[in-house]
């Protein structure tokens, strides 16, 4: 996650690199040792992917260009609920779509609401969108849990496929697969790991395939101006930007990432319900992007990976019995804590962005400073 | 009394070719009318001043034609194009670029940086080119960055280029933002107060630099409270009372005359 910027890095960068790569070695070691289920791990990876994915949405939004949207979870809400009722076998309106089509379902479902929310506040000083936002992730709720005609209320949606299910190949193995060289065979995995296996596969390919599409876009001109308008809109129109056509597009790309997280998170869980668009959603988003170091994008899939190892791990740790605490209270006073951290020792977060942002290679002969 | 003929009741207007004109303009805050009938035209090449006492309500004229209050009466054209009510972009790039009275600093941003933000119409500004045509958008970017060390070593803070656009003092932060507008290449700068905060040495500099891109065809219309600052750059000037154009003219007419003197000294009896 830190080999991504040329120059040398930075003390805290190498810290961060180094914790994360002791994390990765303890958890393998907890699989091999048989402490940690492999499904269970690689099911990990795939929620702290869609956690990431989530935090980068944001940032696009707060981090580029100082928007305050308090409905991610209806984003996310959105292109889960999309695929879920284009695909799913429970679904009351289709089912049956193909995966692959049904992701534009979700995505779409998703630009429309931004622009529905974005279009009248955006046109107007930052603080309308945050009051906008702050109801219309509930109303989607509400929504989904009333309209059961289509949505299934507050029951769900079961018998989502997996996204690979009608894929050539992929979806036709048959399980235990067992591993073949030569017509002898090696080892064999269980349906869950290969299920999970192929899911982290789908994630980290759909991690990378943002955290690139977004590297290029803030480093270039269009993410200078949303800079701009970050810190200063009327200074941005001065210089001739259309501030509203730039926030949008920033709202917009960003509402798509988060509903890219629904989608896979359909996918991965196979079954969705109002409860999943809960407005905690919503505050653990802003806290991972805080956190990470707000206006970064590696910041914020740091911050997404964080959330997940407080959520998991509280659940891990009542889950052996040493805590006379639930998991849910734990895991509320650990993310007060990491607030109360953050804000007093680095209100800038963990990976700030450092580095000037300049269109790579414009430079001339490298940088130097 | 040669010196009194000289200086106009009111504004000149008709002037040749004008690359602002106002006409009429009016603008109220609740019972306050800020801005009362005020028409002024600025000729193409010159340095125009515009003065007045605080409060007469020179900022919100500056506001009311780059398009940040919407008049309540009143025609802005820039270039012989009519702007009324536009959005401040759009007529940004009709070719007239304005700074603010208190100086703005993008956060998290070099120098530099906050130069390149000048440039009008970046190919790299829209998303899909940055994924079908990168080359254009480098060679852009690479022009645009030549073009902000030019101008950053043409103003004498080059080694500044680097430094956080939040780190600066008073006199360079003025520097960079005439730096920043004139990467956008305007017909006609705006300038609010340049020199307000600014130690003399540098305020001399400044006056050299303004007569130079003057020089060089950029037009200017600067509100400024130094009278030495201003009398030594501009001609005409405009004197702004209590919303309107009391009187415009050559600097020392408009410095000895009457009518001037009575405003700032505590307005006329009404
Ligand atoms: N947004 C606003 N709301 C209410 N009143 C305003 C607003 N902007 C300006 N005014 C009032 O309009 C009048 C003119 O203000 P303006 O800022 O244009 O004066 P100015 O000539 O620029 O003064 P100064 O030399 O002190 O900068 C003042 O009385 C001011 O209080
Ligand atoms: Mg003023």
């Amino acid at each position: 996650m830190s080999t991504l910027d040329v120059g040398g890095y930075s003390p805290r960068e190498k810290g961060v690199a180094g914790l994360l790569g002791a994390l990765a070695a303890l958890l393998l070691l907890a699989v091999i040792t048989g402490f940690l289920a492999p499904a269970y791990l690689l099911y990990l990876v795939g929620l702290s992917a869609m956690y990431m994915l989530l935090s980068m949405g944001l940032n696009v939004q707060w981090g580029y260009g100082g928007m305050i949207n308090f409905s991610v979870a209806a984003f996310f809400g959105l292109g889960a609920y999309g695929t879920a009722l284009l695909t799913a076998s429970g679904s009351p309106i289709s089912g049956g779509v193909s995966p692959i089509v049904a992701l534009f379902g979700g995505l779409g479902l998703a630009a429309v609401l931004a622009v529905i929310i974005g279009y009248p506040t955006l046109k107007l000083r930052d603080d309308y969108l945050a009051i906008a936002s702050l109801g219309l992730a509930e109303v989607v709720r509400i929504f989904i849990l009333n309209e059961s005609q289509w949505t299934a209320g507050s029951a769900g949606l079961t018998g989502i496929p997996l996204f690979f299910s009608d894929w050539p190949v992929l979806g036709d193995l048959t399980y235990p697969y067992v591993f073949n060289v030569g017509g002898t065979s090696l080892f064999y995995m269980s349906q869950s790991v290969v299920t999970s296996a192929l899911n982290v596969v789908l994630v980290t390919v759909i991690v990378a395939a943002v955290y690139l599409f977004l590297r290029r876009i803030h480093q270039s001109p269009w993410g200078r101006v949303l800079r701009t308008i970050r810190t200063d809109e009327d200074l941005a129109e001065t210089l001739g930007k259309n501030t509203f056509a730039f926030k949008m597009q920033a709202f917009v790309i960003g509402s798509l990432i988060m509903a890219l997280a629904g989608v896979f998170y359909s996918h991965l869980v196979l079954f969705v319900s109002p409860q999943d668009l809960q407005p905690i959603t919503t505050f653990y988003v802003w806290v991972a992007v805080i956190l990470g170091g707000t206006g970064s994008d590696r910041g914020a899939m740091l911050g997404g990976f964080t959330i997940v190892a407080i959520q998991q791990g509280t659940r891990f740790m009542t889950d052996t019995g040493a805590l006379p605490i639930g998991a849910a209270p734990l895991r509320l006073m650990l993310v007060g804590l990491l607030i109360i951290f953050i804000v007093r020792l680095r209100p800038e977060g963990i990976l700030p962005p450092e580095r000037e942002l300049i269109w790579p290679d414009s430079l001339g002969g490298g940088r130097n400073e | 009394m040669s010196e009194q003929s000289l200086v106009s009741d009111g504004p000149i207007l008709g002037k040749e070719d004008p690359v602002l004109r106002a006409e009429g303009l009016e603008k109220r805050f609740g019972g306050l009318v800020a801005t009362d009938d005020a028409s002024i035209e600025v000729e193409r090449g010159t340095i125009t001043g515009l003065i007045g006492p605080n409060g007469a309500g020179k900022s919100t004229l500056f506001n009311l034609v780059s398009g940040f209050y919407e008049p309540d009466a009143g025609s802005v054209a820039v270039n012989g194009v009519d702007v009324t009510g536009k959005k401040p972009h759009q007529i940004a790039d009709q070719g007239m670029i304005r700074t603010f009275q208190t100086p703005r600093k993008p956060e998290g941003m070099t120098v530099r940086e906050a130069l390149l933000v000048g440039p009008h119409n970046q190919t790299g500004e829209s998303i899909i080119p940055l994924f079908t045509s990168p080359d254009t958008v480098e060679q852009e970017e690479r022009r645009s960055l030549e073009q902000a060390q030019q101008m950053l070593e043409r103003f004498e803070i080059g080694d500044l280029a680097t430094q956080p656009a939040t780190d600066l003092s008073g006199g360079q932060m003025k520097l960079v933002e005439l730096a920043r507008g004139m990467m956008a290449e305007p017909d006609l700068l705006l300038l609010d107060e340049p020199v307000a905060g600014v130690n003399p040495v540098l305020a001399d500099k400044l006056a050299g630099f303004i007569e130079e891109l003057n020089e060089e065809g950029i037009t200017f219309l600067i509100i400024e409270h130094d009278m030495n600052f201003i009398m030594r750059l501009a001609d005409p000037i405009i004197v702004l009372n209590q919303g309107s154009v009391l009187v415009e003219g050559p600097p020392e007419a408009v410095r000895s005359d009457e009518r001037v003197i009575d405003a700032y000294l505590g307005g006329p009896s009404e």
